[in-house]
């Protein structure tokens, strides 16, 4: 019998083996080598036991028993045969079963090649079917979404799907209907599978059943060259492989990551690498021409680039580098500070929190802590919205029971499975703190959720409008808990790596502070010369530029006219500086661009980038980059080089090899790391002995903007009209409507009704239909951020409403 | 007596000369004349269609798959449904071989589910540049009415009826493997019009009564 206390011991096949106690036997069986056939069962969901193909033989009092495995826990001395001739002949006949009514359409269908009922019938199947009547037929694919068609003849009824909709992604969307022989899977009527992780299905189905629109026909299995990467499309960065055929990529599937992603994807995720085939990428160096652009050769737009930044002296400043790799946003780094001079930088747009936070705040929540936490505090963004992925692990965890308490200014994806909602006006933020960690009144029950045990707080901005601050001080209030950890959030792709990589005024690569005497000579004797002094980030660099203080900005993959708070503030400053741009598209930002130069985006580029949790993973390449785009390293290389100086960037291993010597959180990194078995799913960088010391974090800040006027509450929503979902068909049409959501009863106040159109004035003025909404805190108008029609709002407190009237009414 | 036998040696090897030299020839003079292929001969490809004309091939690069000289390039697209191009939901809309790389194994034939590729008699295909030298559906694809397209005229090395000669040589049994089936002629020959004739040693059909080849 099984010595350690966690194992049980059983026959399987006739070999003893130690398994884990409680685990299911399929599971334990194919962990110990012997792989038992299966449709319906998948690691991360609840065994159903629908399609019978995992049929074993048990021993029981009763004498030997066909049984499911994926529904049977094992027990100590279980006695298992997984190919005795009574399972074989099981196993032939629920193949025979499932086949009576399957189309083979296998040459024509998306899953042949890659198909579980293929591959099975082959190894497990009887090789001849008696049934030779007239199948069953239903009218072949049905768009059950934007994403997603339904083959009902296909499916096996295994349930995956419905489970996944339901136990996973918590909306059920998708669901068996009718009965018997009629089963079959679809959507409620009128109601199209709209769920952010519909793509999820396609991959788990066992079959051709569901299978992905924008993918449909595009390749087969055997031409596809994979390699695994991780989605830059937010900062959790799960693992996928990236899959391309005839060198574009056109297939993004999860790959099981068990610290982030677990399998999973947004259809975000997974159907971004539409934007790299986009028609109007940029793949030549573009120099800018009257109101357009003219292509020039990389010699003549380096040139005229380096000739204006030399020019100007240290009056550049830099913006970006989130989208990027850390090799990217390193060179970056070191190219503003030691070959311009300039120590104005900022990776991010004043859209997330402050860098030192972000970075290095102390003791940091892995994702994984999330599974044992008992209670997990979530003030900051709709993580459904923002990053989806993480939505799903915080979701797990609290339906397995650690109680969650969400706080925002209106209903989010997790207020299901919340214990404790709450939600404020924005702007009241600080008050409902001090509130909350009192536990005064109805927050009291909150308060005690949170005061036992392990705790999570997951801390970001709930919307754009509110400020970074209100993080910081959500931390503080975390820290005065028993045993918290803190999660900050922000979005955008690498920027965490970007921090690290010193893309902050504030910090220097490795999380060390600007002003750490020690680091700096260490920089300096590598990288030549170092400016002095803080200096100033996103917001008072494009004031700088706006007023003509600062003379030329460097701007890398980053788009402010759409991302800053303040668009008409980004479109002065990029109007009137010299702007280099490396993008990948002329947006609404590089149209101001005097010099564009193509960058090389996912898939095409190798190189590591760092997730929210400090989580160290590696992208690797699989496509050529199109036309003459070339990655941003070895474009600030060149440019570098026409300044006369040397970078030495000449390989992404070494820059990061330089990088892991220079940035002392990465200290004994080797880039061969990550493709070991030990790196695989990444490496998370140390905080102890190289945090920054971290600015006053205010407890009771006075942080309140209390106005008689609607505050706003401007959030950002998956499919906005960013640089990656317009170019993206398949993503793009899911873009919500723009609209100005209120409350019934302040809308009742206002006298409009769903519908009206209201003028709202903020930094600029737009004009949005309203939506009713009853799950808005009252006194607030939500208003989805980076849409077309909202984008010339602005992130302000607050703002006045007009009731546009028809004239004549 | 073993140097003796050494300078005799060579004498032997002159008598094998010898005895050829008056047996019948096997030379032929190519191209004024031409030797009767075997029907399985693996010359050409063309892609077939059905009687009423849609195209057989569904585009689903099974051929490509298996293509050991990774020869051949197909994309499938979904059918217009109003105007199908092939029965079913997907149809090849690209269609190429490089006949350079191809080495005429036909296991694009074997592979293929709707033997839409099959190979003919003729192997012909000089050309005088890279390009040209991949076939592409234009030359492939047969006409509605099942007459093969090729590149060049007919002349003395092309011989155009050898476009229609060759059979579905791999289906020695009915589409469902059973050898019940055997003899019933279930596959169509390459680019021919009408009824096909059933392959040889089916059927009843010897190489007597088997009039092409
Ligand atoms: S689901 Fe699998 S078995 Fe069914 S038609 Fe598709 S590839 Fe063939
Ligand atoms: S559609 Fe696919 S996943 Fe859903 S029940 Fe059918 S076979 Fe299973
Ligand atoms: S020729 Fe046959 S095997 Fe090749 S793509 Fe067409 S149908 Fe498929
Ligand atoms: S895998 Fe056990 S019944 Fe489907």
């Amino acid at each position: 019998m099984a010595d350690a206390p966690d194992q049980v011991s059983i026959t399987l096949d006739g070999r003893v083996v130690e398994v884990p106690r409680g685990a299911l036997l399929i599971a334990a069986a194919i962990e110990a080598g012997t792989y038992i056939p299966h449709f319906c069962w998948h690691p991360r969901m609840k065994p159903v036991g629908m399609c019978r193909m995992c049929l074993v033989e048990i021993d029981t009092p009763r004498g030997k028993m066909l049984t499911t495995s994926c529904t049977t826990p094992v027990a100590d001395g279980m006695v298992v045969e997984t190919s005795s001739p009574v399972v074989k002949k099981a196993q032939e006949g629920v193949i025979e079963f499932l086949l009576i009514n399957h189309p083979l359409d296998c040459p024509v269908c998306d899953k042949g090649g890659e198909c579980p009922l293929q591959d099975q019938t082959l190894a497990y199947g009887p090789g001849d079917g008696r049934f030779v009547e007239e199948k069953r037929h239903y009218p072949k694919p049905i768009p059950i979404s934007d994403l997603v068609a339904l083959d009902r003849e296909r499916c096996i009824l295994c349930a995956r799907c419905t489970r996944f909709s339901e136990e996973i992604s918590g909306d059920p969307l998708i669901e068996f209907v009718d009965r018997g022989n009629h089963v079959e899977v679809n959507t409620f009527p009128n109601h199209p599978f709209t769920s952010y992780f519909s793509g999820n299905t396609v991959q788990i189905c066992p079959v051709g059943a569901l299978t992905a629109r924008p993918y449909r026909f595009r390749a087969r299995p055997w031409d596809l060259e994979a390699v695994e990467a991780v989605s830059t499309v937010d900062s959790v960065h799960s693992k996928v492989s990236l899959e391309a055929s005839m060198n574009e990529i056109v297939r993004i599937s999860g790959v099981d990551c068990d610290p982030t992603n677990q399998g999973w994807l947004s259809d975000k995720d997974r159907f971004v690498y539409e934007h790299l085939l986009a028609d109007d990428r940029v793949v030549v160096p573009l120099i800018a021409n009257g109101d357009g652009f003219r292509e020039a050769s990389w010699g003549e737009a380096v040139g005229l680039a380096a000739s204006r930044l030399a020019d100007l002296g240290g009056a550049v400043a830099g913006l970006g580098g989130a989208r990027s790799t850390n090799e990217d946003a390193y060179v970056f780094s070191r190219f503003l500070r030691g070959v311009v001079g300039t120590p104005h930088l900022d990776a991010q747009l004043d859209d997330g929190l402050a860098p030192e936070f972000a970075a290095a705040v102390e003791p940091r929540a892995l994702i994984d802590d999330l599974d044992d936490a008992d209670a997990i505090l979530l003030w900051g963004p709709d993580l459904k919205e923002e990053l989806p992925v993480l939505y799903l692990r915080v979701r797990k965890a609290a339906t397995a029971g650690a109680k969650l308490v969400v706080v925002h200014p209106r209903r989010t994806g997790l207020d299901d499975v919340a214990a404790h909602t709450i939600r404020y006006r924005p702007g009241e933020g600080p008050a409902l703190l001090r509130r909350l960690a009192a536990g005064e009144g109805d927050l009291a029950e909150a308060r005690d959720a949170l005061g036992a045990g392990k705790v999570v707080a997951l801390v970001g901005r709930p919307g754009l409008a509110e400020p970074a601050e209100l993080a910081e001080a959500v931390a503080a209030f975390a820290l005065t808990l028993d045993d918290a950890r803190i999660l900050p959030l922000v979005r955008r792709g690498n920027v965490f790596g970007a921090l690290d990589m010193g893309l902050a005024p504030t910090l220097l690569p490795g999380r060390v502070s600007v002003d750490d005497a020690e680091r700096r000579r260490a920089l300096a004797a590598r990288w030549g010369s170092l400016p002095d002094g803080v200096g100033m980030g996103a917001t008072d660099i494009l004031e700088a530029a706006a007023s003509g203080r600062i003379g030329a900005l460097v701007l890398l993959g980053v788009d402010p006219v759409r991302d800053h708070p303040r668009p008409d503030l980004a479109r002065r400053a990029l109007e009137r500086a010299f702007v280099v741009a490396l993008d990948l598209f002329v947006t609404d930002s590089t149209r101001h661009a005097d010099v564009v130069l193509p960058v090389a985006g996912l898939g095409e580029i190798q190189g590591t980038v760092t997730n929210l949790e400090g989580r160290v993973q590696k992208l690797n390449r699989v496509v050529p980059p199109p036309g003459q785009a070339r990655p941003a390293w070895s474009i600030l290389d060149d440019l570098a080089a026409a300044l006369g100086s040397e970078l030495e960037a000449d390989a992404v291993e070494k820059i990061f090899e330089e990088l892991a010597t220079l940035a002392p959180a990465y200290e004994g990194l080797t880039w061969d790391r990550f493709d070991w078995a030990e790196g695989r799913d990444g490496v998370v960088v140390p905080l102890e002995g190289v945090t920054p010391p971290l600015r006053h974090v205010p407890s009771d800040p006075g942080l309140a903007v209390v106005s008689e006027r609607p505050a706003l509450h401007l959030a950002r929503v998956l499919y906005d009209d960013g640089v990656l979902v317009r170019h993206c068909p398949s993503l793009a049409s899911l873009a919500p409507e723009a609209a100005a959501h209120l409350h019934p009863r302040d809308a009742s106040v206002l006298a409009v009704r769903e519908g009206d159109r209201v003028r709202l004035e903020g930094v600029g003025v737009v004009e949005l239909p309203v939506v009713l909404d009853p799950t808005l805190a009252e006194g607030t108008v939500y208003v989805p951020f980076n849409l077309a029609e909202t984008a010339a709002l602005g992130a302000v407190p607050s703002v006045r409403i007009d009731v546009v009237r028809e004239a004549g009414s | 007596m073993s140097w003796f036998a050494g300078l005799l040696g060579p004498w032997r090897g002159f008598a094998v000369t010898l005895r050829q030299m008056f047996r019948p020839k096997v030379t032929t003079q190519y191209p004024e004349e031409k030797r009767v292929k075997p029907q399985r001969f693996h010359g050409r490809h063309v892609l077939n269609r059905y009687p009423d004309g849609m195209e057989k091939c569904i585009g689903c690069e099974l051929c490509a798959g298996v293509c050991p000289a990774r020869c051949i390039y197909v994309r499938g697209a979904d059918n217009p449904p109003e105007d199908p191009v092939s029965p079913g939901e997907r149809f090849g809309y690209v269609y190429e071989i490089n006949m350079l790389r191809c080495i005429f194994c036909a296991l694009c034939v074997e592979a293929c589910p709707t033997e839409a590729i099959t190979m003919t008699h003729l192997f012909e295909m000089s050309v005088t540049s890279r390009e040209d030298a991949i076939y592409t559906k234009d030359e492939l694809l047969v006409e509605p009415d099942g007459t093969p397209r090729h590149p060049q005229p007919e002349g003395p090395l092309v011989d155009l009826d050898e476009l229609r000669r060759g059979h579905g040589w791999l289906r020695a049994t009915a589409p469902s493997g059973r050898a019940a089936y055997e003899g019933i002629v279930a596959w169509t020959p390459s680019a021919t019009y009408g009824e096909p004739p059933p392959e040889r040693g089916q059927a009843g059909v010897t190489d007597e009564t088997d009039g092409e080849s």
